[in-house]
């Protein structure tokens, strides 16, 4: 279990900003935290990770004091059991993928969890490799690994996938629950990409200014409406087509592109770019066997 | 997306799934959904909830008895038309509100719908979606 009470006077472009949090998290649950930026998502992992002081509150990790302000416990990083993964890699350029995931291991440590981590991070052909010579998304993979390699109880991801393309995304998303499920750490993560955080998320805290505004389950949060249909999917409009009297609507929906057609009066709500939800009754599709 | 506001007056629960009549005005339309009163929490009887429904899943036929197993019926009238070759867009006016239907355009002719014409709108039971309001 992870309890945080954050306090912290913030500045911000539009200003000062008083951020104002308090959570629970249990052992193995991933939240993420969605808003617009300035609105307190990566202050809230800093202080987590005990690179940002807060002004008041309290971190408890798994019965460990992290931070109480009013007993004046303030745990240095290294001290915290976290791993703590941002959108550029930070890996060592100088040291081949191998050496930058062993680098995080304690001194006297056995190597075989790193041969485990290797191993289900896919990293086997590309360990002797350094960070040039690998991609954006195999980089990324290493700094997650490397993220994992002293098993967090906590682990931060500060939009860690943003800069990736979507197959690269999907492999490093896939990784991370394939590891969550192992070793059972907490994920806390910064994302605005809708598809993400449904998949990564049991829980999604909406920031506006500091305060969480809008918390719940990723369905409770991102539904309008609690529509019925059990056929519902989140997807990014790709292209809009006039025929006749309907209108042609091209959607993203993971790595599918899908069509739905609407009348003439919700395609002039709908713009290419919108996230949307496509919602169907359970009745109306068809399954064929492949 | 047709959209019709009404009040749940039934519920019948077989398993996972729910027959709900909504009372809209004096017309009763009926859904059927994979949820219980148990999985919903606006499942209940008195809840003002909004029916959603296609426009491309509205039937149209002309007004009289019909052997026909669809048994959610809104009598109204074509209020606009909008042709297209293969496809035609009706707004229709009813009781309900203004509603929408994209049939044929030779059913319209078949029909021969043009504005003022009485009509039966209908859509089949597991077309229709519940949402909360």
């Amino acid at each position: 279990m992870i309890t945080a009470e954050l306090k912290k006077k913030l500045w911000s472009a539009q200003g000062g900003m008083e951020l104002d949090l308090q959570f629970e998290l249990g052992t193995g649950e991933s939240l993420t935290l969605y808003g617009d930026s300035g609105a307190g998502k990566t202050s809230t992992l800093r202080m987590l990770a005990g690179l940002l002081p807060p002004d008041s509150g309290r971190i408890v990790v798994h019965g460990e004091t992290w931070y109480d302000a009013d007993k004046n416990i303030d745990l240095p990083p290294q001290k915290r059991d976290i791993g703590f993964v941002f959108q550029d890699y930070a890996l060592f350029p100088n040291l081949t993928a191998r050496q930058n995931l062993a680098f995080g291991l304690r001194r006297g440590e056995a190597e075989d969890f790193l041969e485990e981590l290797i191993e289900i991070s896919g990293l086997g052909e590309l360990q002797h490799k350094k960070p040039g010579q690998l991609s954006g998304g195999q980089q990324q993979r290493v700094a997650l690994a490397r993220a994992l390699i002293r098993k967090p109880k906590l682990l931060l991801l500060d939009e860690p996938m943003s800069a990736l393309d979507h197959q690269m995304r999907n492999q490093l998303q896939d990784f991370l629950l394939d590891a969550q499920n192992r070793y059972r750490f907490t994920v806390i993560l910064v994302s605005h990409d809708l598809g993400e955080v449904i998949k990564l998320s049991d829980r999604v805290a909406v920031l506006e200014s500091g305060l969480i505004c809008k918390e719940g389950s990723p369905a409770e949060v991102f539904m309008q409406h609690k529509i019925s249909g059990k056929f519902q999917f989140s997807g990014r409009i790709l292209h809009i087509q006039q025929e006749e009297v309907v209108w042609i609507i091209t959607l993203l929906i993971a790595t599918n592109v899908v069509k739905v057609v609407v009348s003439e009066n919700e395609s002039r709500e709908l713009q290419v770019g919108d996230q949307v939800v496509v919602a169907s009754k359970a009745f109306n599709p068809i399954l064929n066997k492949v | 997306m047709n959209k019709v506001k009404g009040v749940i007056s039934g519920i019948e629960v077989s398993g996972s799934l729910s027959l709900v009549s909504v009372h809209c005005g004096r017309i009763v339309l009926k859904s059927i959904i994979i949820d219980t009163p148990d999985t919903l929490d606006y499942l209940v009887q008195g809840a003002d909830v909004e029916l959603l429904f296609k426009e491309t899943e509205v039937v149209i036929a002309k007004p009289g008895p019909l052997d026909i197993s669809l048994q959610n019926r809104i009598p109204a009238t074509v209020f606009s038309i909008a042709k297209g070759e293969l496809l035609s867009s009706l707004v229709l006016k009813s009781e309900l509100g203004k509603l929408e239907s994209i049939i044929s355009t030779a059913a319209v002719m078949q029909l021969k719908l043009e504005p003022g014409t009485a009509v039966q709108a209908m859509v089949k039971l597991n077309e229709m979606m519940l949402s909360p309001c």
